[in-house]
């Protein structure tokens, strides 16, 4: 019995290869795009499951609020660790990894830039699932200038991993044993380090501050259990250990700080939520969020759907073509049990060849797709043993749901009415078909106008006005190698023909340096009176350099002295301060120990900068106060010359001279576009799918449009004999279609509308939805659609009617 | 083997009823072999469908086999159909995606027949209608005339003792139409029951008996001789 369904079913779909050919083109088209983002939705939720003791490990984070101002830090102070594990029993074991951001690493005679560098904690290899291939995990990272390299990093540098013993020279002339090779940090791990070296290097791990944050802190406890616990003695701890600390340098108890609506805590997060979850000060590296994995989740659902609506729709409107046969088959006796299995096994068998079709085709597009999500995906051994399950249940859920309605309809059929032919003219009945069509437009003018939403919205943060000007402007990263040369090579690049402005410091509105500081109204220091802004070293050059406008006061002047008690505060500063006119102002500042007049700073406020950009536009601008310094972190250039590599040379030359170490530099512009990167991708990402979405869903209105067509063979032939001209038949064809298409958009444009605009209130600084998008989405579905179906309908107008006419 | 009593079938629309079978009565024996001739709407049509239990009465009573069949549902009456009635067609309705070998062994699985035996089965009776050097072939690859014994074929498989034919010939040309007659006749020598609806007088000369319809009643039987 059922090899007689497999050969029917066999043979009938190679009778017709062009709705065969859709049918499992499309759908394999809608299970390939699915399986894709199946792929980075499972890596995006793997993250840091690689580590076998995942559960048990937290990470503790401290949030800080003075007065109005709030911080929330991923990193934690440097004696939280040791204390963690000394005081509670249920805490197995502590470590701390520092950033240690970009170190130069000598490989024979040239330093190579290396960013992916931290210092670790001993305990690192028991805390997370760090193998080890070479060297003793227990002792590796115990005594100071050790470090332990990754085995591709041991291979860049040695060209073999039996390198344990050997000596690294690192920024020129630290010199570091390496005490242990590692297999490489897993892709899906929120910290990506190439070299740990030992926290014992770093002097300033061993100091007791009680008051900063600056170390990332992961806790293994004993259970899990006892997360809560542990969650719920930070308070006493906090008291007893930074309550001296606190007195003598903000001069108050724990509890009056607390007391005056001020507080710093701790909390824990999960170590497997850090990824998706977390976006905090001091994160290790950029996490992902969980939007967009709900995003693409919900894109892959709606390809499927679309995709499984366009199988329901064709096999119902070829039903009628069925039809003859399950009358025939109800004739000689067969059960309709018999015929919904005949059914439901000829679309299981399709969606088998598009799923095998689709898992060929994601596996040969994961390197395509990993480029554009900027992601590392391989199919492993891990990945089959999920896949293969998976695809198994799609071909028979997917099978089944898709060949039900077609199953259960056709095999209703009454046999004397199909025999009788009433069964014919099948299309016109069509509600439910009807029905998913508008569905499947809906989705895709959903869709459309989501595209050009986000795209609108990337457009701006790409043209917006930051308050300074990015183009062509160098960053020369490792300007702190030349030590104290590093002003002369400012000057003496300032004189080179082509460089319009030399700024130094590493404070620079695209990714640089942070840093924070409390600022006081009044010289009692009273914290209700405070501000905590970025507090950022700058030269007299950098407002100019930058192409910063000023919306009140002047700019640093380096000819007075004065002004090295002068402050720069932007808008939102001077708005935060609640000053009506901050132009001479003054603001004071602790220099710690105790809150007397004597021990603090005072600064008159000489400017205001109008408002720049320095974080993603997801975050409102927050208050910078400047102040004019000599951190040599970096130096900027704004050059303003055609000739930009015979300039380059002319800035390389002149670096050599001052230093051995190659010079580390990046452009401004391309700073900002990286650290949108990830939205970018989201948004072709998004274009793609969206595409691949429509094509799915004009291939579905394609084959239906072809089989009302040839429903209505007969009929356009009568209208021809009787005088009809092609574009009457077209028109006539067509109109069914767009009146689905139309009440798609009706339904799916204020959906789409909505959903938006609730996506944009991410953005501090976001576009107004304008109608005209609306209006363009509707448009292009309402083309497509009269492309899609006029091609069929211009191919059933122009045949000639007698040889329609003679056929029946 | 078949008696009908006042069987009555309407069919309805929004607006108009009209009367398909008004309170016919009729009788066939085991082993006759009757023609159903009348003017197009007469009843003909509806009369076999009831007969071949692919459609039930409104009212009366249809006795298959000493058994009243007129309130059977869907399921029994397709259960008793596929063991007794054999179907052939003006148009044949063979299945395209099958060939002439499957077609006729169609039915044998439906009635539960194992592989052995249908194949047995199909070959005799391919044989006896001449078309077994055709058995791989589609519907399609075959003339008007093969795809009727093909049809014949597949209604006599399952030895079914009560063939319908709705016009077999009314699709074929004489010569072809002369033969699918001769093979019913042939069956029909061999005890199988035929109730055959024509219109074609020739055709009907085949038959013992010839029922006429006319506004879904008997008017007239004529006994052949």
């Amino acid at each position: 019995m059922f090899r007689n369904y497999i050969k029917t079913a066999f043979r009938s779909l190679l009778k017709n290869k062009g709705f065969t050919a859709i049918n499992i083109l499309g759908l394999a088209l809608g299970l390939g795009a699915c399986l894709l983002i199946v792929f980075y939705v499972v890596d995006e939720l793997s993250y840091d499951l690689y580590n076998t003791k995942s559960e048990r490990i937290y990470r503790v984070n401290a949030d800080l609020k003075l007065g109005e101002n709030r911080k929330d830090y991923a990193v934690v102070m440097p004696p939280l660790a040791k204390t963690l594990v000394a005081e509670y029993p249920y805490v197995e074991d502590a470590v701390r990894i520092k950033n240690a951001y970009t170190m130069h690493v000598k490989k024979g005679e040239v330093n190579m830039v290396e960013n992916k560098v931290a210092f670790a904690d001993p305990s690192l290899f028991n805390v997370f699932t760090l193998p080890m291939i070479s060297g003793d995990s227990k002792t590796a990272l115990a005594e100071p200038n050790s470090v332990v390299v990754t085995e591709s990093t041991a291979k860049k540098y040695f060209d073999k991993t039996d390198v344990v013993g050997k000596m690294m020279i690192l920024n020129d002339n630290q010199n570091f044993k390496i005490t242990g090779v590692i297999k490489d940090v897993p892709k899906n791990s929120h910290f990506n380090v190439d070299f740990f070296l030992s926290m014992a290097t770093w002097g300033d791990s061993r100091s007791n501050a009680w008051l900063r944050n600056d170390y990332n802190t992961y806790v293994l406890l004993k259970d899990v259990k006892d997360a809560k616990k542990l969650g719920g003695s930070f308070d006493a701890l906090l008291q007893k250990f930074s309550g001296d600390q606190m007195k003598s340098e903000i001069g108050m108890s724990y509890a009056d700080f607390e007391k005056s609506g001020s507080y710093f805590r701790l909390n824990l997060t999960p170590l497997t939520d850090i990824h998706l979850k977390s976006n905090r000060t001091g994160e290790l590296s950029a996490n992902g969020t969980t939007q967009y994995v709900y995003i693409f989740s919900a894109i892959a659902i709606f390809i499927l759907l679309i995709a499984c609506v366009n199988f329901m729709n064709l096999s119902t409107a070829r039903s009628s073509n069925r039809a003859r046969e399950v009358g025939v088959r109800k004739v000689l006796g067969s059960p309709r049990k018999y015929l919904i299995a005949q059914f439901l096994s000829e679309s299981i068998m399709i969606t088998f060849f598009a799923t095998v079709i689709a898992l060929f085709a994601a596996v040969a597009l994961l390197p395509l797709f990993n480029q554009l999500a900027g992601k590392d995906i391989a199919i492993t051994q891990a990945t089959l043993l999920w896949l293969l399950p998976v695809s198994a249940l799609i071909v028979l859920v997917v099978g089944s749901l898709a060949g039900s309605y077609p199953a259960f309809f056709l095999s209703a059929f009454q046999p004397i009415d199909v025999l009788k032919g009433k069964l014919s003219a099948g299309f016109k009945g069509g509600g439910l078909r009807s029905f998913l069509v508008v569905f499947q437009f809906g989705i895709s003018v959903f869709l459309i106008i989501g595209t050009l939403i986000i795209n609108n919205q990337l457009n701006y943060i790409q043209t917006t006005n930051l308050g300074f000007n990015r183009n062509q402007v160098l960053i020369i990263q490792n300007a702190y190698e030349l030590n104290k040369s590093t002003k002369n090579f400012k000057e003496e690049l300032s004189q080179l023909p082509g460089v319009a402005g030399v700024t130094m410091t590493n404070f620079l509105p695209v990714s640089g340096n942070r840093g924070t500081s409390i600022y006081f109204k009044d010289a009692t220091l009273d914290q209700k009176n405070s501000i905590f802004p970025q507090s950022w070293e700058v030269d007299a050059d950098w407002i100019p350099t930058l192409d910063m406008k000023m919306a009140a006061g002047r700019n640093f002047d380096k000819g007075r002295l004065s002004d090295s008690g002068a402050v720069i505060i932007n808008e939102a500063a001077a708005k935060f301060l609640g000053y009506k006119n901050p132009l001479n102002q003054t603001l004071y500042k602790s220099l710690g120990g105790k809150t007397e007049l004597s021990n603090t700073v005072k600064y008159e406020v000489i400017g205001v900068v109008k408002d720049f950009h320095f974080s993603s536009l997801h975050d409102k601008i927050e208050p910078v106060i400047i102040r004019l310094g000599e951190n040599n972190g970096a130096v900027s250039l704004r050059v303003n010359t055609a000739n930009l590599p015979a300039l380059m040379s002319q800035i390389k030359t002149k670096w050599t001279s001052f230093s051995p170490v190659q010079m580390n530099f990046s452009f401004m512009d391309q700073d900002f576009d990286a650290s949108y990167r990830s939205e970018q991708r989201v948004g072709t990402i998004f274009i793609i799918f969206t595409t691949l979405a429509i094509i799915i869903a004009c291939l579905g209105l394609f084959g239906l449009a072809a089989y009302a067509a040839e429903q209505r063979t007969k009929e356009i032939g009568i209208r021809k004999v009787l005088g009809a001209d092609v574009s009457a038949i077209v028109a006539m064809l067509s109109k069914d279609f767009v009146k689905l298409v139309v009440i798609s958009i009706a339904v799916a444009s204020p959906l789409a509308w909505y959903c938006m605009h609730l996506w944009l209130q991410d953005f501090a600084y976001r576009i107004n939805i304008q109608w005209w998008v609306i209006a363009a989405a509707g448009l292009t579905a309402i083309l497509i659609a009269v492309v899609t179906v006029s091609f069929q309908a211009i191919k059933a107008a122009l045949a000639n009617p007698v040889n329609s006419l003679k056929n029946e | 083997m078949i008696k009908i009593t006042n069987l009555e079938k309407f069919y309805r629309t929004e607006e108009v009823e009209t009367i398909a079978l008004n309170k016919l009565s009729m009788e066939v024996n085991t082993g006759e072999f009757v023609a159903i001739m009348g003017p197009s709407g007469c009843g003909k049509s509806t009369l076999l469908n009831i007969l071949g239990m692919l459609d039930d009465p409104d009212n009366g009573s249809y006795v298959f086999n000493g058994v009243e069949i007129a309130h059977f549902n869907e399921r029994k009456r397709a259960d008793l159909r596929k063991h007794n009635i054999g179907f052939v067609f003006q148009s044949f309705n063979l299945i395209d995606e099958l060939t002439v070998f499957e077609n006729v062994e169609l039915p044998l699985i439906y009635t539960g027949v194992s592989s052995a035996d249908r194949v047995k089965r199909v070959e005799e009776v391919l044989d006896k209608m001449q078309i077994m050097h055709r058995r791989n072939h589609y519907p399609q690859q075959l003339s008007g005339g093969q795809q009727q014994r093909v049809a014949i074929a597949r209604a006599v498989v399952n030895k079914p003792k009560l063939i319908l034919a709705d016009e077999p010939t009314g699709n074929l040309d004489s010569s072809n139409g002369n033969d699918v007659m001769e093979l019913l006749t042939d069956l029909n020598e061999q005890g199988t029951t035929i109730i055959m609806v024509t219109h074609s007088e020739h055709d009907a000369r085949y038959s013992h008996r010839i029922i006429r319809l006319l506004d879904g009643q008997t008017v007239m039987e004529n006994i052949m001789v």
